[in-house]
């Protein structure tokens, strides 16, 4: 799509220097949308888990990387989920925490977080502030499992700051700290009218909470925590709600064996 | 034709038109759970993959231990498609549309608990992607209240049909004497 952009611009520039400055800006646009590639060799980024490749990207904070397990795994699993929904933190402890020890694990999973944080939700933006913030410096994994595990502690009083402190590094949590410093403004949260939310200027994270809450408008997501499998390039119908993960491996073991 | 006869013509038909509607419905719900769900042919391992996929909406239910869950996932469809090919066929139609209202009944129940309860979950009815909601209970409840029109519909005709094919009563023969 990008490239039939930059040709319709290419062949309405009538002058050569026109064209320069055409080609010119459209590198300068795609540059920053991916930043890690840049920084690490392909060969590496497809041999290790995504979340490992991801520490090895420290040298500067990049988008966020909220994926757990081998991207070539054959079954992609993409959860729209919000911090502070007690039914995504029951589907965390009961499902996902299983299914990560196992077919992540085992290479036969690959799964994708993507945020919904839900506006009645006081704390969820915030919770989702912090994750896509360590996602940045490669540590998305024990922010998650620790926000999930300790939600009914923080949603009570607020503190998450603590939570993900408690599973940081000292310098990985100033680090993190740091990212989300300029974040004052109130955190992006999904809309009932569907509408999209802002995104606080000076928060690096809020633009990629944004494009998850819009992405999740396209599903559409009408409940958390919602999920979709991919297999073979297909796309298996969305399903919200907690599934057991005994009946969810059921369901990778039938796609598997197809 | 006499007033009796326009009511008795017109319950038949109106009987003929809730079975078939029945019928429709219950093969189309069936025909739903076991379609391909991704751009699959049709084939066993199509319709093994649609039936685990339904077994994930009712386990969202939290109804049924897992180790029932799927027994229950396998069961039901193939069993829709048994009832509507019975209601189809109209045969025996007061067993096929009492077990049709129990069904449903059963449906309702379960769906109305779960509402209650707050589950955000699909409502598996006709296949996956469908919210579970105020219309999707509105319209099971409609469903119900159809099957059971049917049941007694289908009990009254059956009666009324006994009772003129029983043999007429012989009056006892006066002694002449």
């Amino acid at each position: 799509m990008i490239s039939g952009f930059h040709r319709f611009l290419v062949r309405g520039m009538t002058s050569r220097a026109q064209r320069a400055a055409a080609v010119l800006a459209a590198l300068v646009f795609l540059v920053p949308a991916s930043p890690a590639q840049t920084t690490t060799p392909t060969s590496a980024k497809t041999a290790a888990p995504a979340h490992k490749r991801a520490a090895a990207d420290t040298a500067a904070p990049t988008a966020p990387v909220k994926t757990i397990g081998n991207r070539n795994a054959p079954i992609t699993m993409e959860v729209f989920s919000d911090y502070q929904c007690p039914s995504c933190g029951n589907f965390f402890e009961n499902t996902l925490r299983a299914m990560i020890q196992d077919y992540v694990a085992q290479g036969k999973v690959y799964l994708v977080h993507h945020d919904f944080p839900l506006q009645m939700h006081t704390y969820s933006g915030q919770a989702a502030r912090w994750a896509n913030a360590a996602g940045m410096i490669g540590q998305f994994q024990d922010v998650d499992a620790a926000l999930f595990d300790n939600q009914a502690k923080w949603t009570a009083d607020g503190d998450l700051e603590k939570y993900v402190a408690g599973v940081l590094s000292p310098a990985n949590f100033k680090r993190v700290q740091g990212i989300l410093k300029g974040c004052t403004a109130a955190p992006a949260t999904s809309k009932a009218d569907r509408s999209v939310p802002q995104a606080d200027p000076g928060c690096p994270v809020d633009p990629y909470i944004v494009q998850d809450i819009v992405l999740g408008y396209q599903v559409p997501v009408q409940a958390t925590p919602t999920f979709i499998i991919r297999y073979k390039g297909q796309s298996y119908p969305a399903s919200s709600g907690i599934i057991t993960w005994p009946i969810l491996k059921q369901f990778f073991d039938t796609l598997l064996s197809q | 034709m006499t007033p009796n006869e326009t009511h008795g013509s017109l319950a038949r038909t109106l009987l003929l038109l809730g079975r078939l509607a029945l019928a429709a419905i219950f093969l189309f719900a069936a025909y739903a759970k076991l379609k391909p769900q991704a751009a699959m042919p049709w084939s066993g391992s199509s319709v093994k993959t649609s039936l685990s996929l339904f077994a994930m909406q009712v386990d969202s239910y939290q109804l049924l231990p897992p180790q029932l869950v799927s027994p229950a996932a396998h069961f039901l469809p193939p069993f829709e498609l048994f009832l509507g090919l019975w209601l189809l066929s109209g045969v025996l139609l007061r067993y096929g549309s009492f077990i049709t209202t129990l069904l449903l009944g059963a449906f309702f129940a379960v769906m109305v608990r779960t509402y209650m309860a707050g589950l955000e979950i699909n409502c598996g009815c006709f296949g996956p992607g469908e919210r579970l909601g105020p219309l999707t209970l509105l319209r099971d409840g409609s469903l119900l209240a159809l099957a059971l029109a049917v049941t007694i519909g289908a009990f009254l005709q059956g009666r009324k049909g006994r009772e003129l094919s029983a043999p007429t009563a012989v009056a006892t023969p006066q002694r002449a004497d």
